[in-house]
């Protein structure tokens, strides 16, 4: 099991301690009859409360579906997925979902957006207002307060996203790739960022991504998912004490197992998926393969 | 930066010379105030120098120690490209004063331009290390020329922020102004809107504009009163028409002395506000509900489809049965037109809204209501926008069809009626009129747009629009 060094500073730790989600056997599939598209098929894994769950799997392996699923935007066409006990039936203040795509309201303000959720419940007080101050120092963004999304940089708007999405307090925060297309300088400041946040809430996070990097820099648990239709294909424990930091983690030597044995399971499930498309592709890699077999001996 | 096979220099200016630069100094902007004492105290720090035509003072980046005044020739100035950068490229000549990024904050003072010399130049060089020394002494003094200093910068970078840093007691500015933040953020609407003004008013653009219409008038004038080209002949004619307007006395009735002009304008003004107003009253709440319900859409939606491209003279005969009066008929034909316009492109706005919008505030807890007045509606705005650019054009198309049809008075009338009566020349007062009044009421709307839409002016803003 990990050795996770948490904060329990925050004094909403104790409320963001809540919050399992158990997804039992779930499958999803779109259209009719012969028609019709599995892309998940009795998938099931549990994400712990407190911890960092990372899902990693080949592009295109319908971890967005799973997401959706999670969010309650969508109903999964068989099993279940509950979050402390109870069924999910829709969207709901208690799972706080970020997608791939930015989506900060281009019409309001950076500090408008962060107050966005707060105020749509008609809270917007005192404590809101102080907390939202706090979260805007946190996410450096204290001089950016007055500008509109597109003013800010991607990795700034992703900030401002995490801002907006914490000061909710949700039980659990699903992310669906969410640094995606930030430069590789700006993501590894995310990384660390966004670790550092994470640390200091303890809350329950789902983090989706597609990089093994920044899997094995943030997560406790690792999914490894198959090809489509996903199903979970193993769990990595990362046991790796935490604060990590990037450089001492390219020498840390149970940092580079895992991540072998994450490649070569994520390798195996991507090369599936490429063959799956063509008879050549199959040939190809199985003659590859093959030599790769001879050289070793 | 001093490059030994061109500049020729004195190291220690005689007095003589110092006199000299002492009463050019006084010509100078940052010093013109300044007291005798305190200019020879200035003098004594700086140096005559000299360059050749095409030979580089200095680049950007290198490091700033002098501030140049120009004695003779001219040099160009190219500022480095800052987001805030108002003027580039300036020609320096006799009296002017660059390099003013010796005397900015000890450990930032770097070139943010490039100076060239264009024709043979001579130049004083002053020690910026040197005269802030020597300003210190002067506290008083030296808060002027700072701030002279910040407004040479201010006027170059266009940036209020700069100068503020600038003035700062007796010296520096703790940044570089290239750090200084961007105007366009804090900037408030209006401020914005002047900055665009002024910086129109000094692009080539107001001249191009001027030329377009000289152009236009000119083609006017030749066609149809000096070659007096076969379709023109029977044209009124520029100066004709001209004549008319200005006349105290007109021949046909109308022109700026009379009062049935300005009777006239303003009831095609009334016409077309009452029904702009009633459009968009009732159009982009409809385009919003069509965008927002499938269902509202499914009912509505085909029959708003085909009663859309009926032509507004088509309407014409059931005005006139529905409407009693003059009056009505033509504010409910000029209404149809926007109307469908509105409605259209607010439907359109809604359906242009990302989804990801409406899942974030889902997530976020907002309830369909909040949804729909925080999501849909700042969402559809810009589109809703172009709707009543839309819609305000065609409310005056369809305003002179209908007065040439049914009603009294209003340019449409006007224009007419000047035809039945052989009143050539005022038609072209009519048309001229019209042209200029709807352009009047659709630079209103926009404007009234920009101002609502202000997160979409910097988008636009930033994109170099």
């Amino acid at each position: 099991m990990s050795t996770v060094v948490k904060a329990a500073g925050t004094p909403t730790s104790a409320k963001a301690q809540a919050g399992e989600i158990v997804v039992s056997s779930v499958g999803k599939s779109y259209g009719e009859g012969q028609f019709v598209k599995e892309v998940v098929k009795d998938c099931s894994f549990t994400i712990e409360r407190g911890k960092l769950t990372v899902m990693i799997g080949p592009s295109g392996c319908g971890k967005s579906t799973l997401i959706r699923l999670l969010a309650g935007f969508e109903k999964p066409t068989s099993g279940s997925i509950k979050i402390n006990g109870k069924p999910v039936t829709g969207p709901g203040k208690d799972r706080l979902v970020l997608f791939q795509e930015s989506a900060l309201f281009p019409w309001m303000t950076t500090y408008d957006n962060i107050m966005y959720g707060p105020r749509a419940r008609g809270e917007d007080t005192k404590e809101a207002r102080s907390l939202a101050e706090m979260l805007l120092d946190k996410v450096g963004l204290r001089a950016f307060r007055k500008k509109y999304p597109t003013q800010l940089s991607g990795g700034m708007q992703r900030r401002a996203e995490l801002a907006r999405a914490m000061i909710n307090n949700p039980e659990v925060m699903i992310l669906d790739e969410p640094f995606r297309g930030l430069d590789a300088m700006s993501k590894e400041l995310m990384w660390e960022y966004y670790s550092r946040l994470y640390e200091e809430s303890g809350r329950t996070n789902f983090f989706i991504t597609t990089d093994i990097d920044e899997a094995i820099f943030l997560a406790d648990r690792l999914l490894i998912m198959t090809n489509v239709p996903t199903q979970v294909r193993a769990v990595v424990e990362i046991d790796i004490p935490r604060p990590r930091d990037l450089v001492s983690l390219v020498d840390d030597d149970r940092a580079n197992e895992v991540k072998m044995e994450a490649l070569s399971l994520l390798h195996e499930e991507a090369m599936k998926s490429f063959a799956g498309g063509s008879k050549a592709a199959a040939d190809f890699i199985e003659a590859y393969s093959k030599r790769l077999r001879t050289k070793k001996e | 930066m001093f490059r030994e096979h061109a500049a020729s220099m004195q190291s220690r200016p005689s007095s003589e010379a110092e006199q000299l630069i002492v009463r050019l100094l006084k010509r100078t902007m940052p010093f013109q105030v300044i007291s005798e004492g305190m200019l020879q105290s200035v003098a004594a720090v700086s140096r005559p120098f000299s360059y050749r035509a095409g030979e580089v003072i200095y680049r950007a980046g290198d490091k700033a120690d002098d501030v140049y005044v120009v004695v003779s020739g001219a040099v160009d100035h190219l500022l480095s490209d800052t987001p805030t950068t108002v003027e580039r490229n300036r020609v320096m000549h006799s009296g002017d004063v660059f390099g003013w990024a010796a005397v900015l904050g000890q450990d930032k003072r770097v070139r943010l331009a490039t100076a060239t010399c264009v024709e043979t130049a001579e130049v004083i060089r002053i020690n910026g290390a040197a005269l802030i020394e020597r300003l210190n002494d002067d506290p008083a003094t030296a808060k002027v020329v700072m701030s002279r200093f910040a407004t040479m910068i201010t006027r170059e970078f266009g940036a209020p922020a700069a100068a503020a840093q600038i003035v700062a007691p007796n010296r520096t500015v703790s940044d570089a102004p290239a750090a200084v933040p961007r105007p366009r953020g804090h900037a408030t609407g209006l401020a914005l809107t002047l900055y665009r003004i002024s910086r129109w008013l000094r692009s080539p653009k107001p001249f191009l504009m001027l030329l377009g219409f000289a152009l236009f008038l000119g083609f006017w004038y030749l066609s149809v009163q000096v070659w007096k080209l076969p379709r023109f002949r029977e044209m009124p004619g520029l100066t004709t028409v001209f004549h008319e307007w200005f006349s105290k006395n007109p021949t046909y009735g109308l022109s700026f002395y009379t009062p049935e002009y300005y009777q006239d304008i303003w009831v095609s003004v009334r016409r077309v506000g009452i029904a702009f107003f009633l459009a968009t009253a009732l159009g982009v709440p409809l385009g919003l509900f069509l965008g927002w319900s499938r269902t509202f859409r499914e009912y509505v939606f085909p029959v708003f489809e085909m009663l859309r491209p009926i032509p507004v003279l088509a309407w014409v005969p059931l005005a006139i049965l529905m409407f009693s009066g003059s009056e009505t008929p033509v504010i409910f034909l000029t209404f149809l037109a926007s109307f469908f316009a509105t409605a259209l492109n607010t439907m359109l706005g809604v359906e242009s809204i990302d989804e990801s919008y409406t899942r974030a505030a889902d997530c976020l807890g907002a309830s369909k209501m909040q949804v729909f007045r925080h999501v849909i509606v700042p969402g559809a705005m810009p589109y809703i926008f172009t709707g009543l650019q839309i819609s305000v054009g065609v409310a005056w198309f369809s305003l002179v069809a209908a007065e040439m049809v049914s009603g009294q008075f209003g340019l449409g009338y006007v224009i007419n009626t000047s035809y039945t009566m052989v009143r050539y020349p005022t038609i072209g007062i009519g048309m001229i009129t019209l042209g200029a009044v709807g352009y009047v009421t659709s630079a209103l709307v926009r404007i009234v747009g920009d101002s609502m839409m202000q997160w979409r002016v910097r988008e636009l803003a930033l994109g170099g629009r």
